[in-house]
């Protein structure tokens, strides 16, 4: 029954404060009545007896206090009084709580809007029941970790997991909306039947696959996103049953998934994985039917911890790597599998950890940045309310009293400041997701939730604390009576103020030099990329794709693609047009790299020999693009004619191919590659390449890198759906509505994706950097700013406090220029320990930037040098204010003034 | 005489309860109970007593009531809960172990 009593006390303690403050009073007036008492008793005489009675008990007030800090709840009642004291008190000082406010609304509004991020992407759990149970497979055979693995090894871990309660196997594809005016690609995932229990998803409408739906003989049927059933369906509720022309296949719709529900992101269709063909990909498997490529997701049984994860993952890589036959693994094949199981969530966030990371570093310097400034303000403040703290202190408000008055006010500070960084982080959110930076767009909409609201609350009640902390220390080492005698005449703190002021500004200024170092690396290097030779012209380069359907490489890619490239060279607005398997800088999902083999060289295993980048081009793409022909010659149609079709079989020595100089370099240093033969990827193929002639490098998958290329020719027979490049004579824009009505003149079911021009693809390709240094730039400016207010605050500051020494430095002669050399020597103390802190901040922290710069080391001395020369210029121009003031001090005014 | 001793941290919370143990009392009254017992040696400062006592009744080791004084005034009576009477044995425990262990020590 004891906590039931204690928790009644605390309930009057808090509700019925008025009659506690009564009867506390009647208790000692009651005790104070009976010393006196005694003491008549005693013999004194009344006066007297009440006399000795207070002195004996000593300060009333400050034994109330004690008692009422003894129920506890004081805390609350004083929290109260000292927020309205602190709201009257920020009334009279409204400068101070503008800036303030303002200062933090950005700050705070820039660390929630960061954090909305990172909760959204990295926190916050995916939206599917237990979402911590499901896990991306990745599977490794030679060099590196891979996203995707071999359907053998699905229907394997499938069969023989002990950890997994499914595992699901999918392929992300696109198909054609045909039979309609415009034929459409849309995105499209392909999905074993276990992929919908895997996600633990339930479908709105309908169903979703059932078990043996899977392989060549699943019936045609086709699983609708919410938002496509939603958008393009009208969300009609009788369309079960109904059919989409899909690739010119009618598909029965069988269910609609409910809204959310967007895996892999983006997809607005979901139909049977049809090649998941269990005859042909499941062990044992024969070496020469082609192996397809799957993503892999499985869900974890509950009572699976991570340990036992791991061990069981490392049983089955090993247990399926031994399944595949004997001859693959000798060359290399699966020698060496690795079976990965990654949480989905990291999976996902994983190209973002690094970028998020930075940029919430970068945040919670500003903000410190921010509270090292409003703390200066504080401290300012605290000289000019010295005697009034004092008074306080003399009529009994303990020291702890004072320091919490001051934490509750600075408390106070910082509400405004936290709500409207809330609004100002909504408004930024707002703008990410309309505006979707390529970074994001492969993420769901940023959103705001109640770990946001917690973390913004958190952030605010610490920012509170950190920039209320010193200037509170500060107050409470008052010395009552010196500021009591000084009596309003001095309105400056005492050394130890002005010295944290001056820590606190070196402080502020470090770290910002330490953010434009950073902003300055990711420039420079930006500035890099922005100039990297792509090898070619990306000016009036259209490109698109076109992927047939109901063609295939055995019949008639071929004549198809000849006939629209035919069409399309044909056109005045055309230049020159090619055809290419991966389109420059173009994200490729599975770049084509493959292992290469020299004949005549000693035969390693498959892992170990060098990887190359493949790219199949129609002659004219060399043209085209402006590509140079170093040696030998390029390949022509002439030299395939009579070739057959088809994946080509058996000994073929004319095959030819073109390599790029950096693969000359790499693979024939100082020998003629000319004539020179490879082989690609198992030996058995047999295919023996000649090489044909050596063409200028490329960047070909992204800006950074200059790959070793080797380029075959989509003559005659092409074995995959192909791009185009095309040379405009007109803005290429323009050109987008003919050379569509080209290809569909040759079908009219098949529309062109991906259009973009190559300047941007190229503007694309440098999208993430562009964001990170948008962002980190604006974070260091608003630091500089920030830095620069906190300079000229502490100079005037100086300025003013040392108005009667410079006055009387003047009354004795010291000139003008001596008072500015005085001023200024103040300032490059300042900068030069600032700059000493900020490098030494750069050289420990930027190294976490290293991944993320281009040609730039992350100790560029020019960038140090070139930024703390920034710093320097930008603090002198801020104490060029208060450094003029003192200049201009009038001595006779300054030495009346004290 | 000398100058009465200052107490021991935490030893008036123990004096206090012993002293209510005998009957409810108001706070004037344990002062003059705790230095009238020590034979004037200890001698409790309203600064400290009254303080306490609202801890202890926080604690709910002590209960507080108005009731009328011996000269006819309202006055604030404090006497021990059930909780309280086991806490007065628990810090007498320990009181005794600890003057035992010092004076073992300041004996020797």
């Amino acid at each position: 029954m004891r906590w039931l009593k204690k928790l009644r006390l605390r309930f009057r303690s808090v509700f019925q404060r008025a009659a506690l403050e009564r009867e506390l009073d009647d208790e000692l007036r009651f005790h104070f009545d009976r010393q006196v008492e005694r003491n008549i008793v005693a013999g004194m005489n009344p006066e007297k007896a009440r006399l000795a009675a207070a002195r004996e008990f000593g300060q009333i007030a400050l034994h109330k206090d004690e008692c009422r800090d003894a129920r506890r709840t004081s805390m609350i009642e004083n929290f109260w009084e000292d927020s309205r004291y602190a709201v009257r008190n920020l009334r009279r000082d409204p400068f101070l709580a503008l800036t303030a406010t303002l200062t933090l609304a950005v700050c705070i509004g820039a660390n929630t809007t960061v954090f909305s991020v990172a909760n959204s992407i990295l926190i916050r759990p995916l939206p599917y029941p237990n979402s911590d149970r499901i896990d991306w497979i990745s599977e490794r055979n030679g060099p590196a970790q891979q996203d995707i693995g071999a359907a053998p090894d699905y229907f394997a871990l499938r069969e023989r997991n002990r950890i997994f309660t499914d595992v699901a196997a999918f392929q992300i594809t696109d198909v054609t909306l045909t039979g309609v005016e415009r034929p459409e690609k849309l995105d499209t995932a392909s999905v074993s039947p276990s992929f919908f229990r895997v996600m633990a998803a339930q479908p709105l409408l309908g169903r979703y696959l059932s078990d043996d739906e899977e392989g060549p003989k699943a019936p045609p049927i086709v699983v609708l996103s919410y938002e496509f059933w939603h958008n393009r369906m009208g969300s009609d509720p009788q369309i079960l049953g109904k059919t989409l022309a899909l690739d010119r296949l009618s598909r029965t719709i069988v269910g609609v998934m409910p809204q959310g529900f967007d895996f892999p992101h983006g997809t607005q269709l979901w139909t049977p994985a049809m090649s998941l063909d269990p005859p042909s990909q499941r062990f044992p498997i024969s070496p020469d039917k082609p192996i397809l490529i799957v993503s892999m997701l499985a869900r974890r049984k509950p009572s699976v911890g991570p340990v036992e994860a791991a061990t069981e993952m490392k049983r089955l890589s090993f247990a399926i790597g031994a399944l595949y036959p004997q001859e693959m693994r000798k060359l290399g094949f699966r020698s060496d599998l690795v079976i990965g199981a990654t949480p989905l969530q990291d999976y996902l966030a994983g190209p973002l950890r690094t970028a998020l990371s930075i940029l919430a570093g970068s945040v919670v310097l500003v903000l410190l940045i921010a509270c090292a400034n409003i703390a200066n303000l504080l401290l300012a403040r605290a000289g000019s309310r010295q005697r009034e703290l004092a008074v306080r202190m003399a009529l009994g408000s303990g020291r702890g009293r004072i320091i919490r008055q001051m934490l509750t006010e600075s408390l106070v500070l910082a509400i405004p400041g936290g709500a409207a960084g809330i609004v100002l982080a909504w408004l930024a959110v707002s703008v990410l997701n309309t505006a979707k930076p390529a970074i994001l767009v492969r993420y769901p909409a940023i959103s705001m939730d109640w770990r946001v609201l917690a973390f913004t609350i958190a952030l605010m009640l610490a920012t509170s604390l950190v920039f209320g902390i010193v200037p509170a220390l500060s107050s409470a080492g008052i010395q009552i009576q010196d500021a009591l005698k000084s009596a309003g005449l001095t309105q400056s703190a005492g050394r130890g103020a002005t010295r944290a002021r001056r820590i606190l500004v070196v402080a502020e200024l470090g770290v910002s030099l330490v953010l434009l170092i950073g902003a300055g690396l990711l420039a420079r290097s930006f500035l890099r990329m922005m100039h990297v030779q792509l090898g070619f012209s990306s000016d009036h380069l259209l490109t698109f794709r076109v992927d047939p359907i109901g063609y295939s490489f055995d019949r008639n890619y071929g004549p198809f693609y000849s006939e629209i490239l035919d069409r399309l060279q044909h056109l005045p607005m055309v230049r020159s047009a090619a055809l290419v398997d991966d389109i420059p800088l173009s994200h490729n999902q599975y770049p084509a790299t493959g292992a290469i083999r020299v004949v005549g060289r000693p035969i390693v295993p498959v892992p170990e020999r060098p990887r190359v980048d493949t790219n199949e081009v129609s002659p004219e793409f060399f043209e085209t693009l402006g590509i140079s022909l170093r040696s030998g010659r390029i390949f022509s149609a002439h030299d395939f004619v009579g070739m057959p079709a088809g994946p080509r079989p058996g000994l073929l020595s004319r095959e030819m191919v073109l390599v790029s100089e950096s693969f000359v370099r790499r693979i024939f240093p100082g020998q003629d590659p000319l004539g020179q033969q490879l082989v690609f990827g198992p030996d058995d193929l047999n295919i023996r390449w000649t090489i044909a002639g050596v063409v200028s490098d490329i960047r070909n998958t992204a800006i950074g890198d200059l790959p070793s290329m080797i380029y075959r020719c989509t003559c005659g027979a092409p074995q995959f759906r192909l791009g185009f490049l095309v040379r405009t004579a007109v803005p290429p824009g323009n050109a987008i509505r003919p050379l569509e009505r080209e290809v569909r003149a040759v079908d009219r079911d098949q529309p062109i994706s991906d259009v973009k021009t190559m300047d941007e693809r190229r503007d694309a390709a440098l999208a993430p950097e562009r964001f990170q240094l948008i962002l980190l730039g604006s974070f260091a400016s608003i630091a500089i700013i920030l830095a620069a207010a906190g300079v000229y605050g502490t100079m005037s500051y100086l300025v003013a406090r040392r108005t009667r020494e410079i006055g009387i430095r003047m009354a004795m002669g010291a000139r003008a220029a001596d008072v500015l050399r005085m001023m200024l020597a103040e300032t490059t103390i300042l900068v030069l320990l600032a700059i000493g802190a900020g490098f030494g901040g750069a050289w420990a922290l930027t190294r976490y930037i290293r991944s993320m710069l281009y040609g730039v080391s992350e100790l560029d001395p020019m960038t140090f040098v070139v930024t703390s020369v920034l710093l320097a210029a930008i603090v002198l121009a801020a104490s060029l204010g208060p450094a003029r003031r003192a200049v201009r001090i009038d001595p006779m005014t300054a030495l009346r003034e004290e | 005489m000398s100058k009465p001793t200052d107490l021991l941290q935490g030893t008036l919370d123990l004096l206090i309860l012993k002293t209510l143990a005998l009957e409810p009392m108001h706070g004037w009254a344990i002062a003059q109970r705790i230095q009238q017992l020590s034979k004037d040696v200890l001698q409790v400062q309203q600064g400290s007593l009254y303080p306490a006592l609202h801890r202890l009744e926080q604690q709910a080791w002590i209960e507080a009531e108005w009731g009328e004084s011996d000269n006819n005034r309202r006055a604030k009576y404090y006497s021990l809960t059930k909780a309280g009477r086991k806490q007065l044995e628990r810090e007498s425990i320990s009181w005794e172990r600890l003057s035992s262990a010092i004076s073992a020590i300041v004996r020797a």
